[in-house]
């Protein structure tokens, strides 16, 4: 089997996109469940709760920028 | 860029005589924010007692509300402001006839459920009968016969046969209800054997007529008390249609009196005065004393106190009031969904008014999307009453129109491109036929042409190094912003040191970059660019201390940050294309294979796909612009936490002014 340049490029995409989504995932998926438990305590703490939660976002817009530029 | 509201700090002082008084001048005004007295050890002062009429307005504004929630009174486009000596001199007559009509209502109607749950089971004791035409009376009171009803899980008339034939059976095939009439003398080997079968018993009811004709004496007497049931609702109904404006006017009125009875517990006392302490509006100061004054008859002493706007702790009991312009006060809902300003320093909401929209629009960009969400905040605003919704739909409103411009430049209408250009050398047609994408002869990054309208997949690099670019703007604003607030917290040495340092160290890498990248200067250029920002990073340490050296990687992190303003818009443009990839694309279907199962199977992946897409499209657009001023923006000067000026007194909304 010949590997092509190309092919090697489109995993390495991948792999940005994968892993950093993943990531991504796994981080807001503990930030939201730690937020929600503090929003049902107070109501107020909403901004900062979403502001926690989205702060792992970054991580996967640095994958797709990381994909783009390969 | 402004300060919140400019406050006073306000002492009233006075003899007890004079508190009740004063008390109804404070609310009145409606302009003191009360500043809570705490108790101490060393203080010959004390929290006061409540005035005398609370209990009694207490207990009636527990009875008024219980009317309230028996008739279910919410206010209408009908409910009319009544006046207070309206309210005051029917209060006590008015809830003593309201209570009694209402316990004379609920009295019928739950006699008459009883009623109706006594005739379905009746119905219930009937229901097996109706199948044999027989008077009730023959059921029973026989000297030779012996009568048996019921249930049989299996009859085998073969055995009632081995005991004797003298017998009469009626059986249903439907149910299992049987009805078996014998000569008294076998009623004990019956009974044994119809025990064996299965057999439980279902006495008839002690009435007399046939069955059918005593259910449908029941279903009428049933029908009718359901009348009656329903004019009593309707009766109710009627009691809050004429009752409902004078509870909530007596709502508003006794919680009034409530609220000023309770103030005394949040001030200082002694035996014979009373000390309040809180905040007023600079502005107001003079009206509020006059006022005060007046009404007091000038029996009590008001006077301005000095703040130590150094003692950060002083500084933080100060109620925080935001003062902008009309058109930037429903930023003020963005700021609060975050954290309000400290009265020390900057609002920013005139500064979001800007850049919030603007980020929005730069992701979302998208004309049939900002009509659909705009005509949605229209409709919401229409219905819903609340202000702070009604401050959200127009952060909306603000947003679509951005959305709306930015559509235009991106010519992108659900979606789909409104003009046909060409793309990897094929030609891609847009919505409105004949429009073509104009290609202008000159490009910025990687040979990507610009366009109009700009088609962003063809254009990530450069959209790539804008977004952070425009990143660098905004966090740069921030910085100042942050220069002035330390300025006047702090001095102009620690804002220097803190926010300033930033800026000349941005300043040395972009020369030096500039220097080295078109070959200006030589050597000397790079150097003069490496030395403005070693002096930036010395600053940097100075203020912020080893700290700051640290927070350099973040910065960069910070602006790449911003490309997911195209990041985000081009996810939707992906799906979308996905989507009709998947459906028409030939994958499953394409409109040269003609009418097929496919066909349906094409359009629901269609329709789902795009429905998901839009969802998205319009939460996520809201949520990053909203990140991007929370996290990296407010990031660079914004601390927040102060307190919300809330004055003692309140809008009279169902009360008239007299």
């Amino acid at each position: 089997m010949e590997i092509s340049t190309e092919g090697i490029v489109a995993l390495s995409k991948a792999i940005a996109i994968v892993g950093t989504g993943l990531a991504t995932a796994w981080a807001v998926k503990s930030i939201g469940t730690a937020g929600v438990g503090a929003m049902v305590e107070n109501e107020a703490v909403f901004g900062k709760a979403l502001v926690l939660a989205v702060l792992p976002e970054t991580i996967v817009i640095f994958g797709l920028v990381v994909a783009i530029l390969i | 860029m402004s300060h919140p509201k400019r406050m006073t700090k306000v002492l009233i002082a006075g003899h007890k005589k004079h508190l009740e008084t004063t008390i109804d001048a404070l609310y009145e005004a409606d302009l003191l924010h009360v500043e809570d007295f705490v108790e101490g050890d060393d203080s010959d002062f004390e929290i006061g007692m409540p005035i005398a009429y609370g209990e009694e307005v207490s207990r009636k504004l527990v009875k008024v509300r219980s009317i309230a929630n028996a008739l279910n009174i919410k206010p209408t486009d009908e409910t009319v402001p009544l006046t207070e000596s309206h309210v005051t001199s029917e209060l006590d007559a008015m809830l003593a006839r309201i209570d009694k009509e209402i316990d004379q209502n609920s009295e019928e109607l739950s006699g008459l459920d009883t009623r109706v749950k006594d005739i379905e089971s009746a119905e219930k004791e009937l229901e097996p009968f109706l199948a044999y035409d027989l008077d009730l009376k023959y059921y029973k009171g026989y000297d030779n016969l012996a009568v048996f009803s019921g249930t049989i899980s299996s009859l085998n008339e073969s055995r009632l046969l081995e005991i004797t034939d003298a017998y009469q059976l009626f059986t249903d095939s439907g149910s299992k209800f049987f009805v078996l009439f014998v000569s008294k003398n076998f009623e004990k080997s019956i009974q044994s054997v119809l025990t064996d079968m299965g057999y439980r018993e279902m006495k008839a009811p002690d009435k007399s007529g046939y069955p059918s004709d005593i259910y449908a004496a029941l279903e009428a007497e049933k029908s009718e008390i359901q009348a009656q049931i329903e004019s009593l609702i309707a009766a109710r109904a009627a009691l809050n249609k004429e009752y409902g404006n004078f509870i909530l006017a007596s709502d508003e009125y006794l919680s009034t009196l409530s609220e000023k009875s309770e103030l005394p517990l949040r001030i200082a006392t002694s035996e014979h005065t009373f000390v309040i302490e809180g905040w007023v509006p600079t502005n107001n100061f003079g009206a509020f004393t006059a006022a005060v004054s007046k009404k007091t008859d000038n029996g009590v002493y008001i006077t301005e106190l000095e703040v130590d706007m150094h003692d950060e702790k002083e500084i933080a009991k100060i109620p925080v009031e935001y003062e902008n312009k009309k058109v930037a006060s429903p930023m003020e809902e963005v700021m609060d969904l975050y954290s309000r300003p400290k009265y020390n320093e900057i609002d920013p909401s005139s500064i979001l008014l800007i850049s919030f929209p603007l980020i929005y629009g730069l992701i979302l960009g998208d004309i049939g999307y900002a009509l659909v969400l705009m005509t949605l905040a229209f409709c919401v605003m229409k219905f819903v009453k609340s202000d702070a919704v009604k401050k959200l739909m127009y952060v909306l409103i603000y947003c679509q129109i951005s959305a709306f411009i930015f559509g235009i430049i991106y010519g992108e209408f659900m979606g789909f491109p409104l003009a046909g250009m060409m793309y990897y050398g094929e030609h891609m047609p847009g919505l409105i036929p004949g429009l073509e994408t104009i290609v202008f002869n000159y490009s910025l990054f990687y040979g990507e042409p610009f366009t109009f309208p700009i088609y962003r997949p063809a254009m990530i690099m450069t959209f790539l190094v804008g977004t952070a670019a425009f990143g660098f703007l905004h966090l740069n604003i921030g910085f100042i912003i942050g220069f002035f607030n330390v300025k006047s917290q702090h001095g102009l040495k620690h804002a220097v040191l803190e926010k300033l340092s930033w800026i000349v160290f941005e300043i040395g890498v972009i020369a030096a970059i500039v220097a080295w990248y078109f070959e200006l200067f030589g050597t000397a250029g790079i150097a003069v660019g490496a030395v403005i920002a070693v002096i930036g990073l010395v600053m940097l340490v100075m203020g912020e201390g080893i700290k700051g050296i640290i927070e350099i990687p973040g910065l960069l992190g910070n602006m790449l940050s911003y490309t997911r303003l195209i990041a985000v818009g081009l996810s939707s443009i992906y799906i979308a294309s996905t989507v009709n990839d998947i459906a028409f694309g030939g994958l499953l279907w394409t409109p040269a294979d003609g009418f097929s199962v496919m066909m349906i199977v094409s359009i629901l992946v269609f329709v789902l796909g795009h429905s998901l897409n839009t969802v998205l499209s319009i939460i996520a657009p809201g949520l990053h612009a909203l990140r991007l001023q929370y996290v990296e923006f407010f990031g660079k000067f914004y601390s927040g936490g102060g307190k919300a000026y809330k004055p003692f007194g309140h809008l009279k909304k169902y009360i008239l002014e007299e």
